[in-house]
């Protein structure tokens, strides 16, 4: 089941040039240098501190180290964060 | 961003401090229901602080009932705190109330008077006949009278003004005034004799050019000769000059004043009618913006029978604007009518006092009037007529220019 879903999926994105973020429900993320880290389609917020961001999405997580981090800006799917971003890292269960 | 900050700001947002374990996960519990979030920043542990719309409180007290955060508000931004701050300082408002009543105050007085167009001496008997009716530098705009009022006032009090143009422009008063000039008909180059324009009795001669033809306590008719310009016009030097030279006719100029006399007939009724005011009044105060009218002082209408009514609009001012507001100034006053009766002794009082009014009235200011006497009087059908007699001191001089050809 799952197997041709995805085949789908591909096909959709190949044949009609749609944008993959929304196909396959992951996170789109825009990264600014090391100040800004924009992401949308996000599945909400895991944890938050001053030096990492932890957002669950669609299989699993994405992590974020820096320090100095504030939350600029916070809507239903998406999250907009500055400071100073060291790395980022997908965790996939 | 841009549109949260113009926004926001105009609509107002708090800072809410949230404690407990994960606080961020309320921000994020906030978010997904729809409200707008910025600014999060963990400041600890279990502490974290955000900022939200002043509208969505309601929405994030809802959320909050339902988990055991702790909430607290620590800053209050945007203008509908700022506007609460600001009339939480009332010695600041109260100050700007009063400096734009200061301002109000000062547009409304007068800051100049300027007077053109008229000699210094007459200038100044302008300026202190102004002063008398209250137009001076510092008087309150409100309680003077308008232009026109203080032009013919100004007209009548000052015999020397032939006219004169009051206009307001903002706090200056401009007064334009034209003297009454006694213009001189004959160029004053082109020889001319003085006659006399009335008959009657020299009493003071003045020449200080030409030839005396008459002499005090003469009496004159109109058109006979008072001063001639003609030099030595007389019958000895006559002889003498005419085979030396003739000497040019010059402008005699003097001044002549004579006795004259009038006589004046009068009609004055024993019987008569006037109003009067018997000195109650109320004074009533309307703001009036276009044609609308909002009493502001004085409500109630005076139990008068017969009212006066003196209606005065004043203008406000602003700076050098005009305002679409004037104050209207209400003065009702109660008046009498009076049928009043007189006697024979009394109508006549009145009736020289009328005459002499009159009379100085139609000779000018220079004219003055040395006696008065009732010569005939008769009574028909309840008025006095009378025929009065008044003696008056005034000059008497009228140019004649002369003819060289002749």
């Amino acid at each position: 089941m799952a197997n041709w879903q995805q085949r789908l999926r591909s096909l959709l994105i190949e044949q009609f040039s749609l944008p993959s973020d929304v196909i396959l429900e992951m996170p789109r993320i825009t990264i600014i240098g090391h100040i800004h880290i924009y992401i949308e389609n996000h599945q909400g917020l895991a944890t938050y501190s001053d030096n990492e961001l932890k957002l669950k999405i669609n299989k699993g997580y994405v992590q974020i180290k820096g320090s100095s981090f504030v939350l600029k800006m916070m809507l239903p799917k998406e999250i907009l964060l500055e400071g100073t971003i060291s790395e980022v890292k997908f965790l996939m269960n | 961003m841009k549109y949260r900050n113009g926004t926001v700001r105009a609509t107002g947002y708090v800072t809410i401090l949230v404690k407990g374990t994960a606080p961020e996960l309320f921000f994020q519990k906030c978010a997904s229901e729809g409200i707008m979030v910025w600014d999060v920043k963990k400041l600890d542990k279990d502490a974290c602080e955000g900022k939200i719309k002043l509208s969505d409180i309601q929405k994030m007290k809802q959320i909050r009932r339902k988990t055991i955060y702790k909430v607290s508000f620590t800053g209050r931004n945007g203008y509908p705190f700022l506007m609460k701050r600001f009339f939480r300082k009332k010695p600041l408002v109260i100050g700007l109330m009063i400096s734009f009543l200061f301002f109000l105050f000062l547009s409304n007085i007068i800051w100049e008077v300027k007077i053109t167009g008229v000699p210094r001496d007459i200038e100044e008997k302008i300026d202190k006949q102004l002063s008398s009716y209250g137009v001076h530098p510092g008087a309150w705009l409100f309680s003077i009278d308008t232009p026109t009022e203080i032009q013919q006032r100004l007209i009548n009090d000052i015999p020397e003004l032939l006219w004169a143009g009051v206009d307001q422009k903002g706090t200056t008063f401009y007064l334009e005034g034209v003297e009454k000039i006694i213009v001189q008909e004959a160029d004053p180059e082109q020889p001319r004799n003085l006659v006399a324009s009335k008959k009657g009795v020299i009493t003071k001669m003045y020449v200080s050019k030409g030839t005396p033809m008459v002499k005090v306590n003469d009496y004159v008719e109109p058109g006979d000769i008072l001063v001639s310009g003609v030099l030595g016009n007389t019958d000895e030097s006559e002889d003498e000059d005419e085979n030396n030279k003739r000497i040019e006719p010059i402008a005699a100029e003097a001044e002549v004043t004579a006795n004259t006399w009038y006589e004046v007939s009068l009609t004055v009724p024993l019987q008569y009618n006037y109003e009067r005011l018997t000195g109650n009044s109320k004074k009533k105060f309307f703001l009036k913006t276009g044609a609308f009218q909002f009493p502001i002082w004085g409500f109630k209408d005076p139990p008068y029978q017969d009212v006066h009514r003196d209606i005065k609009e004043n203008k406000i001012n602003f700076l050098k604007w005009e305002l679409p507001v004037s104050v209207i100034e209400t003065v009702l006053s109660e008046k009498e009518y009076i049928q009043a009766e007189r006697s024979k002794e009394e109508a006549i009082k009145a009736g020289m006092e009328q005459a002499v009014i009159q009379l100085k009235h139609e000779l000018g200011p220079d004219a003055e009037i040395l006696s008065e006497k009732v010569l005939h009087e008769t009574i028909e059908r309840g008025k006095v007529n009378l025929n009065i007699y008044v003696s008056v001191e005034e000059n008497i001089v009228k140019q004649e220019p002369l003819n060289q050809g002749d």
